[in-house]
């Protein structure tokens, strides 16, 4: 297994997450999508740190960190979400546009 | 790898996460009627740490956590102002807390996290430590933007804060991630290194260069990453778009000041059209929208974006003088954007109205806030004897040293154009006559502590204006350790001036 055969399943993910982000039109899908993007830097990170900077531990770490700021990025948006629902019975953001100009 | 660290200079974080907590725990003790008494805990607490501060780590320079960390008169500059901003957030927010929001004591709390965060932006030397800290901020900002509970704009701006916010973040941890590989460090300074090594630009580092700027240029509010900005200011809680145009751009330049001087100056090439690029945009396009809004947080809301693009002529012009001019440009926004704002909280708190023909007749019904409101807003078109003329001659001249001649003229004509809209909101205070009906001609009260914020920001545009050697001595100091003895590459530019 070569680096760039991890580097294009990464960039995938990611073109894949951005897809998601730019199309999707459901609140909980949009974070969904943002997620594959978090996971496919997650991938990269591993990835360098094993084929370009064997010993330390750099990306390990900021692996680490990226699933911890991750979990706390959704509870923080599906709190929020939550809310919007509440407010008007949907998670459509196309629905949210009461602000415009 | 040496890992003595001098935790004692973390102080002051230390102190303010304390004062965090400290005001979420005695939130549970004080009965609903005296939460006034968390506001005021809140402000001289921070108040009483920037006294602190000050002394305790005037001439220290030093770099915890093997770089991780850095502790120079650059972080303790961005440290006092991020406390400064918000004291001023907290008691600009006292009344409008008072009269329309729930759970103050989070409220408060929750400001001084995000205080905690724009300090440790301004003190990462290290990508993942900076991208922490922004998250911090972000998080913060997410949750303010929709303290309204009740109102169904507040509820839209942070789903959309927090949507646009959480898909810039992974492109910025995109990027972040590339530059590592391409680079085989995160540290800023070894990243330097790294790049007047490299000899040819591959493209991971290209690549990973453009996904940290649009991840940072959302964060900013550059065009074309500006979206959010208007939808989030205009449903935001009053005081709480005055903390996300003033703080979150002042914490994240501070970041992004070290990130590009410190770290990706030696790529100086593939950068510098990208964001003198960018800054061009932004001044244009944030001032010429900003002529057909007819909200005027929405207006401020363009307004601030503008002045994003005036800021990034610090970055792309890359000297000494740059990064004075930006910081000290950095230092009057806040006043005049905080002057401005304040200002427009009182009278939505008196009259629950915020669209620009509302304010007809505000002169007569209230002298001092169309003064205060007058004052900031002809510091931001960059008049003289105002704090806007002087930061924006020290940017602007910054820019047209570096060869970017053209860059400072599209400011200058934005400048000009931003003049047009202010001077319409001006005109409706001054010139229009109050509505007769619905109670138009009635005075607007304004309570004597929102006064004094309003009074001290607009007499603080006037001093930097007339008087800003005292600032300019510190941001000096700032630059110098930001640039260091040992950033050569920036240092040589600038003699040959």
């Amino acid at each position: 297994m070569e680096l760039y055969h991890v580097e294009l399943l990464s960039a995938a993910l990611f073109a894949i997450g951005v897809y998601g982000v730019l199309a999707r039109r459901n609140a909980v899908m949009v974070l969904m999508a943002v997620e594959l993007m978090l996971n496919a830097a997650t991938i990269n990170a591993v990835a360098y740190a094993a084929f370009l900077d064997p010993g330390r531990l750099v990306g390990q770490v900021i692996t680490v960190f990226i699933i911890t700021v991750a979990a706390a990025e959704v509870g923080l948006a599906m709190a929020i979400i939550l809310r919007l629902y509440r407010v008007r019975a949907t998670a459509n953001v196309d629905e949210a546009d009461e602000m415009k100009g | 790898m040496t890992m003595d660290v001098r935790f004692e200079l973390l102080m002051p974080e230390f102190l303010v996460a304390g004062l965090a907590f400290l005001v979420f725990t005695l939130d549970f003790f004080i009965r609903p009627v005296r939460k006034d008494i968390l506001a005021w805990v809140s402000a001289a607490g921070l108040a009483v740490i920037i006294a602190f501060t000050v002394p305790y780590l005037l001439n220290e320079h030093d770099s915890l956590f093997d770089g991780l960390y850095r502790v120079d008169s650059y972080a303790l500059f961005f440290k006092v102002l991020s406390m400064g901003i918000g004291i001023a957030v907290i008691l600009g927010s006292l009344h409008f807390v008072n009269q329309r929001l729930t759970h103050p004591g989070e409220y408060y709390a929750i400001i001084i996290v995000s205080v905690l965060a724009m300090m440790m932006m301004a003190a990462s030397g290290e990508l993942l430590t900076a991208y922490l800290s922004l998250e911090l901020l972000s998080f913060c900002l997410y949750i303010l933007s929709g303290f309204a509970l009740q109102d169904r704009r507040s509820n839209e701006a942070s789903v959309k804060y927090v949507l646009l916010g959480a898909f810039s973040s992974g492109l910025l941890l995109y990027g972040i991630v590339l530059l590592y590989g391409a680079l085989g460090t995160t540290h800023f300074a070894e990243m330097a290194t790294a790049l007047e090594g490299a000899g040819s630009v591959e493209g991971r580092l290209l690549v990973g260069l453009a996904l940290v700027v649009a991840g940072l240029g959302f964060k900013l509010a550059a065009v074309p990453f500006h979206m959010w900005a208007p939808d989030v200011y205009q449903g935001a809680p009053m005081p709480i778009t005055a903390y996300i145009a003033v703080g979150s751009k002042a914490a994240a330049f501070a970041l992004v000041l070290r990130l590009f001087y410190e770290g990706l100056a030696p790529a100086y090439d593939q950068w510098q059209m990208l964001i003198a690029g960018m800054a061009a945009l932004t001044m244009i396009f944030g001032n010429v929208v900003a002529i057909v809004q007819t909200n005027v947080k929405r207006m401020l809301a363009y307004s601030s974006v503008g002045q994003v693009g005036f800021l990034l002529m610090g970055i792309a012009a890359l000297s000494p003088l740059a990064s004075n001019g930006l910081m000290v440009h950095l230092v009057g926004y806040s006043l005049t954007n905080f002057a401005v704002f304040f200002a427009i909280t009182a009278f939505y708190n008196a009259t629950g109205k915020d669209d620009i023909p509302d304010f007809a007749g505000l002169a007569g019904r209230s002298p001092f806030l169309a003064a205060a409101i007058t004052i900031g807003l002809f510091s931001l078109a960059g008049l003289p004897f105002l704090a806007g003329f002087v930061t924006k001659f020290y940017l602007f001249s910054a820019a047209a040293a570096e060869d970017l001649l053209w860059l400072a003229g599209v400011a200058m004509f934005a400048s000009l154009i931003s003049l047009y809209y202010y001077l319409q909101l001006i005109r409706q205070m001054y010139i229009e006559k109050a509505p007769e009906d619905e109670g138009g001609s009635v005075a607007v009260a304004t309570p004597a502590v929102l006064t004094a914020v309003i009074g001290a920001m607009a007499l603080g545009v006037v001093l930097l204006g007339v008087y800003p050697d005292p600032v300019m001595a510190a941001i000096e100091d700032a630059t110098a350790s930001l640039l260091g003895t040992d950033n050569a590459w920036i240092t040589l530019g600038a003699a040959g001036q």
